[in-house]
C-alpha cells in the first residue's frame, strides 16, 4: 500500500479493501492516475492495466435500498446492475474517470448507454463480446474489437500500448490467477484454511486495486493463510457457490453459519475470472481475445456441442464436476438474482447434470439485497441438514 | 361465467373486432396459412424448420425450400387465444423462471408437451400447431433468449441447431473503422447458415434463385415502408394493432410474392383511405404513439380501449423496420446483400442520431412525435422481456428533455396474463387520456 492510505497487512488489508472500496481509488486518482470502472468478467482488465489506468470493478451495494435508479431503470432488470446505478446516482462512483462495458448480457449491454448518457464519464467505451464460438470467425471479430478498445485507451491516455506492455500485463494478471487458485487449493484441505466468505473478500479486493498491488496482497494473504493455526471448523457439509454477479459476503457467511464450507464457487465474481490462464502468444491481442472468448464459462456464451443431449451437457458442465471431485464437494447451491435469464435458461440443466451424477442441488433465485439472504435462511438449512 | 367476463372484455377483443382495416384481417389468413404449411410440410416429409425471426434466415430458408415456423409468433398466436398458460406452467414445472422470455417458456412448454404425446403436435394447439422440427435456427441478435431457448431445447429434441451472432456496433464507435469488420462476422454467419441448410437438407444452395427472393424480399420491405409514410396522414388511416397484425409477411415471409402482394394491397387501401380522410375514429382527438416494448399480445383489444376514448395509436415503434436501407446495385451476392441490410438497418439512423439527441431508438422517438403529430406516448414494459423493456425510462426522460409529451408506461408481459390487471390498467389509461387531453389544450392555447 502506498502512504496516504492506512496500511494493513494480509486479510486485514483485504478486509479493509471491501470495507472502503473507493478510497484506495481516490488515493490513486489523486496521484494522477486514472480510474476506470467496469462490468462484468468479459471487460479485459490486462488493456486497462497495460494502457497504465487502474481497472475497477463496479459493484453494487447490498445494503443500500434501491431509491433513484427508479427514476431511469425499469425495476424488471438485474437488481445488481440497478444497485451499482443507484450508486452512480447517489455519487458513490464519482471517483470513476471512465466507463468499459462489455456486452456480456441483455441488460449488461443496454446499461452502457443509460450509465453515459446520465453520468457522463470522461472516458467511456463498449466491447461486443461474441455470444457464439464459430472460430476463426468469432476469434477474428472479437480480436478486431479489441483492438478497437486498446486504440480507444490509447487516445484516452494519449499512450501507445506496445505489445511488451502488454504481454507484461498479461503475464501480471496470469501471476495474480496463478496465485489465486494456490490460495483457493488451500480450501481443499479438511476443514479448509480459509474461509468462503474470506475468499470472496479477497477476490472484491483485487477488483478494487491496481494488479501489481493485488500480487504484493496475494502473497501476504497467501503466507498468512499457510501459517494460520486456527482453522474454520470442520463442517459435514462442503459446499460450490454457483451464479453470477455475488458481490457481497453476507450469503456465503450465511451457508457458512448454518452449518457447512463454502469450499469453491462458480461465479462471476470467483473462478471464472482466473482458473484459466491467458495464453501466451506471439501477438498478445490473441491470446487475451481466446482466453475471454472462450474460457469463461458464463451461460451467456454458446458453444456448439453435436451429439446426444447428454453430451451437450457433458461438455457445458463438466468442469463443475472437475471441482466437485477436486474440493470434496457434497452439495450445490445456485444463487441468482431475479432477471438472470441466461443463467436461468441453464438451471433446469445444470439441476438435471448434477443430479444425474448424484450431487444434490439447490436453486434459490432472489433480489439483491441484504434481507434476501435472511429469507433464504430456512431452505438454506434444511438443504444442509439433507447433504451433511 | 369465465366465458361471459372474456366476452364482456374489451382488451380480449380480437381480429376483426379491433381492426379497421380490410388487408389487416387478411394477415390473420396468412398467419392460419403459415402453420397450415407446417403440417403439410410434416404429412409430405418436406424440411421444416423451427427459427427466430431477425435472424437473416428467412430468405436461405424460402431458397432451399425448407418450412419456416416462427415459434416467437406462435406463442404469440396461443397468447392472444388465450392458450399460452398451460405450456407457460409446463415450462415452470420443468424448472425454468417464470420471469425469462414468455416467448420462450411457452415454446418450451410446447416442446415438452410434445415429447410427452410421443412427438405428436398437442391437440389442444391453436392454429394446428407447431409441426415437429428437422432443424433449428436460432441468432444472438436483440435479446439473450434468441440462442438460449433453442439450447434448452435439448431436453426436448435432438435436432440440429445453427446460431449465430448478429451484433452490431454501438453509436459511439468508430464506424468506419468498425463496419468492416461487422459487416464481414455477420457474412460469415450467414454464409454458415447456408452451409447449415445444405448439409442437413443435402441439397445445395441455388444461389440464383436466394438472389431472386431476396430481390423479392427487398421489394417488400420498400413498399412496406411506403404504407408507414402513408401513416402520417390526419386523420390516422391505420392504427398500430393494425400493423401488428400486418408484420407477418414481412416478417414471416419476406421474399415471397405473396408477401410483396399485401403490402402492394395494404398500400392501395390506406392510400384510399388518405385520400379520403377516412379515420380509424370518427373524431380524432389524439394522437398516440406505441412507442416502446412489444405489445402485450394477450390483451390486444386494449388498443380498441383507447379509441373509445378518441385515441388512435397512429404508429408504432415495434417491428418498425424504418427506412429500407440503400444497398448498392454493385453488391449482387445476395449473402453480402442480406449482411449489409442487416447491418444498415441498425447503423443507418446513427448519423441522424449523432447529430441530434445522441441515442438512435430516442431520435427515432422524437422524429415520429414530431413526423406524426404525436400528442401521447404509450410504453410497455415486459415482464419477461428485457430487450425491449430495458431503457424506456430513459429514453421517455430524454424525450422530455426535446419536447413534452405525456407518456404512460405500462407494465404487463408479452404472454402471460397472469399477473395483468386490466381494471387497474383502465384505470391508467382514463388518467393519461385526461393528461394528454389538458396537454394538447395547453399546447392549442
Amino acid at each position: 500500500m502506498q502512504a496516504g492510505v492506512t496500511i494493513k497487512k494480509g486479510l486485514d488489508q483485504v478486509r479493509e479493501l471491501n470495507e472502503h472500496r473507493a478510497e484506495r481509488a481516490e488515493e490513486l486518482r489523486y496521484q494522477g492516475k486514472k480510474v476506470v470502472g467496469y462490468f462484468c468478467a468479459y471487460a479485459p482488465a490486462e488493456l486497462m492495466t497495460a494502457a497504465g489506468v487502474v481497472p475497477f470493478r463496479i459493484t453494487g451495494d447490498v445494503r443500500e435500498p434501491i431509491t433513484q435508479a427508479d427514476a431511469y431503470l425499469e425495476t424488471i432488470m438485474c437488481p445488481f446492475i440497478r444497485s451499482c446505478f443507484d450508486m452512480a446516482i447517489k455519487g458513490r462512483y464519482d471517483f470513476l474517470d471512465g466507463l468499459v462495458v462489455p456486452h456480456s448480457c441483455d441488460t449488461v449491454e443496454r446499461i452502457y448507454t443509460i450509465w453515459q448518457y446520465n453520468r457522463r464519464p470522461e472516458y467511456s467505451h463498449f466491447i461486443n463480446v461474441p455470444h457464439i464460438i464459430r472460430n476463426p470467425a468469432s476469434h477474428r471479430f472479437f480480436k478486431a474489437e479489441l483492438g478497437q478498445f486498446q486504440k480507444s485507451l490509447e487516445r484516452y491516455t494519449g499512450t501507445q500500448i506496445s505489445a511488451a506492455a502488454l504481454r507484461e500485463a498479461v503475464a501480471l494478471h496470469n501471476e495474480n490467477r496463478t496465485l489465486l487458485r494456490e490460495l483457493s487449493r488451500l480450501r481443499r484441505e479438511d476443514p479448509p484454511l480459509l474461509t468462503g466468505t474470506e475468499m470472496l473478500q479477497v477476490l472484491i479486493a483485487g477488483m478494487t486495486i491496481p494488479a501489481d498491488e493485488y500480487r504484493g496482497l496475494l502473497k501476504e494473504v497467501i503466507a498468512e493463510v499457510r501459517g494460520r493455526a486456527e482453522r474454520p471448523p470442520t463442517r459435514a457439509a462442503r459446499v460450490l457457490v454457483y451464479g453470477a454477479e455475488l458481490d457481497d459476503a453476507s450469503f456465503i457467511e450465511l451457508i457458512e453459519g448454518s452449518g457447512a464450507n463454502v469450499v469453491i464457487d462458480d461465479l462471476c465474481v470467483g473462478t471464472r475470472n482466473y482458473w484459466d490462464d491467458i495464453a501466451p502468444t506471439d501477438d498478445p491481442l490473441d491470446g487475451i481475445t481466446s482466453y475471454y472468448l472462450e474460457a469463461i464459462r458464463c451461460p451467456r456464451t454458446y458453444r456448439d456441442t453435436p451429439g446426444s443431449h447428454e453430451a451437450d451437457l457433458e461438455s457445458r458442465y463438466r468442469y463443475l464436476m472437475d471441482f466437485i471431485d477436486e474440493f470434496k464437494v457434497n452439495g450445490v447451491i445456485s444463487y441468482v438474482f431475479r432477471f438472470c435469464d441466461t443463467h436461468e435458461f441453464d438451471l433446469p440443466e445444470v439441476r438435471d447434470y448434477l443430479e444425474s451424477q448424484g450431487v444434490p442441488f439447490l436453486h434459490l433465485e432472489e433480489d439483491y439485497d441484504i434481507a434476501a439472504a435472511g429469507r433464504l435462511k430456512t431452505r438454506i438449512q434444511a438443504f444442509l441438514e439433507m447433504i451433511g | 361465467m369465465a366465458e361471459k367476463r372474456a366476452e364482456e372484455s374489451i382488451f380480449r377483443k380480437r381480429g376483426k373486432e379491433i381492426r379497421s382495416t380490410k388487408t389487416a384481417n387478411e394477415a390473420s389468413e396468412l398467419v392460419a396459412k403459415m402453420y397450415m404449411r407446417g403440417i403439410e410440410a410434416a404429412l409430405a416429409g418436406r424440411p421444416i424448420s423451427w427459427v427466430m425471426v431477425g435472424c437473416v434466415a428467412e430468405v436461405p430458408l424460402l431458397a432451399m425450400d425448407i418450412t419456416p415456423i416462427y415459434t416467437e409468433n406462435y406463442a404469440t398466436v396461443c397468447a392472444s387465444r388465450g392458450a399460452a398458460e398451460p405450456f407457460l406452467e409446463i415450462a415452470e414445472g420443468e424448472g425454468f423462471s417464470n420471469l425469462i422470455c414468455g416467448y420462450a417458456r411457452t415454446g418450451l412448454g410446447y416442446a415438452h408437451r410434445m415429447v410427452d404425446l410421443g412427438g405428436e403436435v398437442p391437440p389442444e394447439a391453436p392454429l394446428g400447431g407447431m409441426a415437429k422440427p428437422d432443424m433449428l435456427i436460432g441468432c444472438s441478435t436483440i435479446c439473450d433468449p434468441r440462442y438460449k431457448w433453442y439450447q434448452s431445447l435439448g431436453r426436448y429434441m435432438n435436432t440440429p441447431y445453427y446460431t449465430f451472432d448478429v451484433l452490431w456496433p454501438p453509436i459511439d464507435a468508430d464506424i468506419e473503422a468498425v463496419k468492416g469488420y461487422y459487416v464481414e462476422y455477420l457474412l460469415d454467419g450467414i454464409r454458415g447458415l447456408v452451409s447449415f441448410l445444405e448439409e442437413v437438407t443435402g441439397k445445395k444452395m441455388d444461389m440464383e434463385r436466394l438472389a431472386q427472393i431476396q430481390a423479392t424480399a427487398e421489394k417488400t420491405r420498400e413498399v412496406w415502408w411506403q404504407v408507414h409514410e402513408l401513416r402520417k396522414a390526419v386523420p390516422a388511416p391505420m392504427p398500430a394493432q393494425d400493423m401488428l397484425n400486418c408484420i407477418v409477411p414481412g416478417l414471416f415471409m419476406p421474399g415471397e410474392q405473396e408477401a410483396l402482394d399485401f403490402y402492394r394491397k395494404l398500400y392501395d387501401e390506406v392510400k384510399h383511405r388518405v385520400d379520403n380522410k377516412i379515420g380509424v375514429i370518427p373524431d380524432e382527438k389524439y394522437r398516440l404513439l406505441w412507442s416502446g416494448g412489444l405489445p402485450p399480445w394477450h390483451a390486444m383489444g386494449m388498443y380498441k380501449y383507447f379509441e373509445t376514448l378518441g385515441a388512435v395509436f397512429v404508429t408504432e415503434m415495434a417491428y418498425n423496420l424504418g427506412e429500407p436501407p440503400q444497398i448498392p446495385d454493385s453488391v449482387t451476392d445476395p449473402t453480402e446483400r442480406m449482411a449489409l441490410g442487416w447491418y444498415y438497418n441498425i447503423t443507418n439512423y446513427y448519423e441522424k442520431a449523432m447529430a441530434g439527441c445522441g441515442d438512435p431508438q430516442t431520435q427515432r422517438l422524437l422524429d415520429f412525435i414530431e413526423d406524426y403529430q404525436i400528442d401521447g406516448m404509450v410504453m410497455h414494459g415486459s415482464v419477461s422481456c428485457r430487450a425491449t423493456t430495458i431503457g424506456q425510462i430513459n429514453q421517455k426522460n430524454m424525450v422530455q428533455e426535446h419536447v413534452k409529451v405525456p407518456t404512460l408506461v405500462i407494465e404487463s408481459d408479452i404472454i402471460d396474463a397472469r399477473d395483468f390487471s386490466e381494471a387497474q390498467t383502465k384505470a391508467q389509461i382514463d388518467a393519461f387520456i385526461d393528461t394528454v387531453a389538458s396537454y394538447k389544450e395547453s399546447k392549442r392555447r
